[in-house]
């Protein structure tokens, strides 16, 4: 079966490779298939990212170029390795991967890309080499939103940190770019790191435990779960709410034009869920040789007080566990998207653009 | 009284050596059984949607993938013979492959002396629990679940950010990406079982798994029997982590998390007997080829992602319900 | 033959005990006690339950230490570290409580510590069950599987397992305790003839039981036992006097003379084409106010037919009916339910019928509770106030109810037993063997009760491995062989000679 695989691209007129494939659509007109290996849909991110994987697909020019499908593996590495494997059998064109493990899947994605599957790997990227990249910068991510509260605080004062889930190359990063910023702003002083774990429920759970403990507190670093960090502030009274440099979650946008009687004055930066979108059409780019073969890093959608602005960045009828930065905003957007897609993967109106960075 | 009066009565017809082969074995045939049935469920998928029959590379990614499980279920099963269960397989994994991710560099020799002393390190961990649990009879399940929160932590300081690299040849060596070599592994491991069940080690473990108390009587030392198995455990599942680090190439201190959780499935669905006493350990190794198999079928089934953990379970249900069912049917028969 | 007691001192003794006390939390089992056995004698440990036999017999094994005193082994005092240590110094010990390893096979647990091994140390499976089959052949023993698991044989092979394990080990020193309690008397006479083997080789051999008959028929010398002590060593005593020693007061009459069942008494309980086996087919009817009794050797279908009758499971086939009315009876629940008001005692209490850890209160009101509860809430008051009257109408022995059964002694958790059954208003009982390994003022108790619940119109279905007490006891007996009726016997053909004679007539 080894020569199988080999041998069967030399045999294989394009009649043959039409019989072995046997969903007529994408045979009849040459679609390219696209398969997103997810490694877990256990929050609203990842839905988002989901259903705009979903959406992309019923939309101009997507609809009439690729045929895609979706797995998850429920954060399981052996799972979505398997997984993975499946897709090599089924010999997909392409795989958009967003892992349970940056190094976990390296053997198996190594596998794919040596024989000649094209891998797009996202967010949570892996380390191997073969495999194209596509992300925004995450040391960057903390650093910016550290020296938002520098800025904020006049260089002095007290600062909590909510970081992520521990052993994560994303953490990891975030962290690093802030603590690069307090280095050297020696008045700033970090009182307290804790673990938010991305999720807004905890994070509140965790800050109302360790507040009681804390002096006043002049700035809040937050990676995730931003809403919740503030719904602790509220609930024990420490009003009003400090600057606050967090998430893309609707709740927290909420709170930058006015919530719950309180308004905060905020940095808030997206890990955007339409980095899924960004790796299709580079995917497609690849395979359709319209775009060199090459890692992608994309900006922040970042909104402050000042620029959040409703129905655009924030969605005062959607939930407060709502990403609201699952579309771009302003005059170089990279994509501009309907609520409807994030929340329901039902297409927009009109066709969708993808803008690749062009350096 | 008659002559014969010296020697208890009744002639009973006695059963063949196969009827008491099979009756003694059910839960590993079962276990052969539901996994016979998942690759023949999974070969038709594939023949149906790819218009071949599984090849090669599908047969040696299953196997690879499925390594680390099928070795710490093996740990397992050793653990839960004796009436325990082990919570820290996760713990050992996510630290052994975090220590092979950063020390395994260089030559053979060097490669197999950091290989063998991360086995020790795992063996080290499996003392613990066993010393804890022997001496201070404790409930296995609240050690070893305590020692699976400090391994966590132990693998997260060793290896902060995934990373690290496994030699190539390392990899090429366990986990070989062009043939399925790994189940020679397997083989060996499987022999290796077969000579522990005939040792004094191993009838020891299933006796004080029977009736710990009665075992002691016989004259089995239990504490130290405990301590062996626990000790066992540990070195598997290290060497499962070395597997997951070899295939994965890379080092992450989180991906043996799943492992806790997995090995107990695979145990289960290999027809051992989470009350101790009962069970093989190439049951167990079944049990963990069942799991890949449910992975791969609903693969190809296309199920809707969102549905698919829902699926599993369905899967594990329906195994385990199944197997229990003919198990009884077999033995109510009698 | 002289009853005047022999001062153990006298002989020289092999393995003994020297002024050993032993306690277990508070309660002694053993108070400054003394003991000697020489070799090639069958000595005979008599006394009632709770007397010390049983301790004795542990510190003897090694199975547990002496608080105080010591064991003396060849005329020295030794300290035996465990039964492994007892082994090395040549003592084998049949416990009373089994030592099987239920899912190990019978060769296994026969050969276990010495199986056949290969040149790599392995065992060899073949020649381990050819070795185990080779064994129990020497012994006499033909009808034991030994590839079968332990949990598959029945209750008296076990025992004969145990035994034979023992005895395979050649020790100088053989302890038996209560190794008759689940034999019945072929497979007793079988023990009789290997333990006289082993006395004739020179073996010491100490030896409990509760049947007296047995105790006679194998001992060369007695020593009695009561509350911790040794009260003498004998080498012949009668009964009468033998109990009187064990007690401590006369017990005039063992067995408590029976009512005759009042004429035209309704049936009970009535089986008709019953089967066991689903080939042969037989009925019986009890009458309310009447004992039954069931004989026959062990494991010619008494256990499946109380089991059957009670729904767990149900027989194989028959028409059961209750007060002259046809019931059908799947489950327990069945039987329970206060239609019907069918009860089983069973033999092995541990397992079948009570919760060791709860108190004799909630055993005891385990099945009223629906009745004594408010809106699902038990009414404390009331439960407390049926299980005094239970604990007190019956004679259980229990500080107070709200201790733990386990804790109670063995007749004494019949009786609770029993009493649930009462207290649930059965009126008729299947008792299985009640009175196995039961001391024998507790017997005499529980047989009182028997013919006391008779008396007050309770039916009542009996199986006993003690074919003396089915004689006495019971108004008929049934004689079960092969799964069949194989007798009846009506008084006053009913003797234990006539039962014996009905189960083994062309038997095996």
């Amino acid at each position: 079966m080894v020569r199988d695989i080999t041998r069967r691209p030399l045999l294989a007129g394009a009649g043959l490779l039409a019989a072995s494939l046997p969903f007529g659509a994408r045979a009849a007109d040459k679609k390219l298939t696209v398969a997103l290996s997810n490694s877990f849909i256990g929050n609203k991110w990842r839905i988002e990212m989901e259903n705009l994987f979903k959406a992309s697909l019923q939309m101009d020019p997507y609809k009439n170029q690729v045929t895609g499908t979706w797995f998850n593996s429920g954060n399981n590495v052996s799972q979505q390795a398997q997984q993975i494997s499946g897709l090599i059998g089924e010999r997909v064109d392409a795989i958009i991967v967003n892992a349970a493990s940056p190094t976990g899947l390296n053997g198996i994605l190594k596998q794919a890309t040596d024989r000649g599957i094209l891998v797009v790997s996202f967010d949570n990227v892996v380390t191997e080499p073969s495999v194209i990249k596509v992300n925004t910068d995450q040391f960057n991510f903390g650093k910016t939103l550290a020296e938002f509260l520098v800025k904020k605080m006049n260089g002095k004062g007290n600062v909590i940190m909510v970081t992520g889930v521990a052993g994560t190359f994303v953490d990891q990063q975030r962290n690093a770019g802030a603590e690069s910023v307090w280095k050297q702003h020696p008045d700033i002083h970090v009182v307290n790191r804790y673990t938010g774990m991305w999720d807004s429920s905890t994070a509140e759970r965790n800050t109302s435990a360790i507040l009681p403990s804390l002096p006043k507190i002049d700035g809040i670093w937050c990676q995730g779960g931003t809403d919740g960090v503030l719904k602790a502030f509220i609930a024990a009274k420490r009003l009003p709410l400090p600057p606050t440099a967090g998430e893309a979650e609707n709740g927290f946008r909420k709170f930058m034009i006015g919530y719950q009687g309180q308004k905060v004055d905020g940095l808030s930066i997206g890990q955007p869920p339409y980095l899924v979108l960004v790796s299709l059409a580079l995917a497609l780019g690849i395979l359709q040789k319209t775009h060199p073969r090459k890692d992608v890093t994309i900006p922040f959608p970042f909104v402050t007080s000042e620029t959040v602005k409703a129905g655009e960045t924030v969605f005062p009828d959607l939930p407060d566990s709502f990403f609201a930065d699952f579309t771009d905003s302003g005059a170089d957007a990279v994509v501009k998207l309907c609520p409807d897609a994030a929340l329901n993967g039902t297409p927009c109106p009109g066709s969708l653009d993808v803008r690749l960075p062009t350096a | 009284m008659p002559p014969e009066a010296a020697e208890p009565p009744r002639g009973r017809t006695r059963r063949p050596v196969l009827a008491h082969v099979v009756g003694q074995n059910i839960g590993l045939i079962l276990a052969v059984a539901i996994l016979s049935a998942s690759i023949v469920i999974f070969a038709a998928m594939f023949v149906v949607q790819q218009d071949r029959l599984p090849g090669s590379f599908e047969i040696t990614s299953t196997v690879n993938n499925t390594m680390p499980l099928a070795l710490a279920a093996i740990g397992q099963t050793i653990v839960v013979l004796t009436r325990g269960i082990d919570l820290s397989v996760g713990g050992v994994i996510d630290l052994t492959n975090a220590l092979a991710a950063i020390f395994l560099t260089g030559g053979v020799w060097h490669m197999a002396v950091v290989s063998v002393l991360i086995v020790l390190a795992g063996g080290v961990a499996g003392l613990i629990n066993g010393l804890i649990v022997g001496f201070g009879r404790l409930q296995p399940i609240v050690v070893t679940l305590a020692t699976l929160s400090i391994l966590q932590g132990l693998a997260i300081r060793v290896l902060p950010t995934p990373g690290g690299s496994i030699p190539a040849g390392y990899t090429a060596f366990l986990v070989n990406t062009n043939a399925p070599t790994a189940l020679c592994f397997l083989a060996l491991a499987a022999l290796g079982w077969m000579g522990f069940r005939r040792s004094r080690l191993g009838v020891d473990v299933f006796a004080i798994g029977n009736d710990e108390q009665a075992a002691i009587a016989l004259g089995v030392k239990a504490l130290r029997t405990k301590i062996i198995a626990y000790t066992i455990g540990g070195m598997l599942y290290a060497v499962a982590g070395l597997f997951l680090a070899a295939s994965a190439t890379g080092g992450d201190a989180t991906t043996g998390d799943d492992y806790t959780l997995t090995s107990i499935v695979a145990v289960v669905l290999g027809g051992v007997n989470l009350f101790g006493g009962r069970g093989s350990a190439v049951g167990a190794i079944c049990g963990a080829f069942i799991t890949t198999m449910i992975v791969n079928i609903l693969f190809f089934a296309h199920i809707n992602p969102l549905y698919q953990s829902f699926y599993e379970g369905l899967f594990l249900v329906i195994a385990v319900v199944f197997g229990a069912l003919i198990g009884r049917l077999v033995r109510g028969g009698r | 033959m002289s009853e005047a007691p022999v001062a153990p001192a006298e002989a020289a003794g092999v393995v003994g005990v020297r002024v050993v006390s032993k306690a277990f939390g508070g309660v002694h089992a053993l108070r400054g006690a003394s003991f000697a056995a020489c070799a090639g004698e069958v000595h005979g440990l008599v006394g009632e339950n709770g007397a010390g036999k049983s301790t004795l017999i542990k510190l003897l094994g090694g199975r547990l230490p002496p608080d105080t005193g010591s064991v003396m082994l060849d005329e020295r005092a030794v300290r035996l570290s465990g039964t492994a240590d007892a082994a090395r110094h040549g003592i084998g010990t049949v416990f009373q409580e089994l030592t099987l390893l239920p899912w190990m096979s019978v060769a296994e647990n026969l050969l276990i510590g010495r199986e056949p091994r290969s040149a790599i140390g392995l065992i060899r499976r073949g020649a381990l069950a050819r070795e185990a089959e080779a064994v129990l052949a020497g012994l006499g023993i033909h009808h034991i599987d030994p590839r079968a698991l332990a949990a598959e044989v029945s209750l008296a092979e076990r025992q004969i397992i145990e035994i034979a394990r023992v005895i395979i080990r050649r020790p100088r020193i053989l302890l038996l305790d209560e190794p008759t309690s689940s034999l019945a008397e072929r497979e007793v006479e079988w023990l009789f003839a290997r333990i006289r083997e082993l006395r004739d080789q020179g073996t010491s051999i100490v030896f409990t039981s509760h049947r007296w008959n047995e105790i006679t028929a194998i001992a060369d010398r007695i020593t009695i036992f009561r509350n911790g002590q040794e009260v003498g060593t004998f080498t012949t005593i009668d009964e009468a006097k033998a109990i009187t020693l064990m007690t401590g007061r006369r017990v005039d009459a063992l067995y408590p003379s029976l009512p005759p069942v009042p004429d035209g008494a309704p049936a009970a309980l009535a089986l008709a084409h019953g089967s066991l086996d689903g080939r042969t087919e037989f009925a019986f009817s009890l009458a309310a106010g009447e004992i039954l009794g069931i004989g026959g050797l062990a494991g010619q279908g008494h256990r499946e037919l109380f089991l059957g009758l009670f729904g767990a499971p149900a027989l194989r086939r028959g028409r059961i009916s209750v007060g002259g009315k046809p019931v059908r009876i799947a489950n327990p629940a069945d039987a329970i339910r206060a239609g019907f008001g069918i009860a089983l005692v069973p033999e092995d209490r541990k397992t079948e019928g009570l919760l060791l850890s709860l108190p004799v209160r909630d055993n005891l009101s385990l099945p009223l509770l629906r009745r004594i509860s408010r809106l699902g809430v038990i009414r404390g008051g009331a439960e407390m106030r049926m299980s005094r009257e239970m604990i007190s109408g019956l004679g259980i022995r229990t500080p107070t109810p709200m201790q733990p059964v386990g804790a109670l002694s063995g007749g004494n958790q019949q009786k609770v037993l029993v009493g649930r059954w009462l207290l649930a208003e059965s009126r008729i009982l299947l008792l299985y063997d009640v009175t196995r390994g039961v001391d024998v003022a507790t017997k005499h108790e529980i047989c009182e009760l028997m013919v006391r619940l008779a008396g007050e119109g309770k039916a009542i279905l009996f199986y006993s491995s003690d074919t003396e007490e089915l004689a006495h006891l019971c108004h008929r007996v049934l004689v079960l062989r092969g799964g069949r009726i194989a007798a009846e016997l009506n008084r006053p053909e009913l003797t234990a000679e006539s039962i014996v004679a009905a189960a083994m007539r062309d038997a095996a």
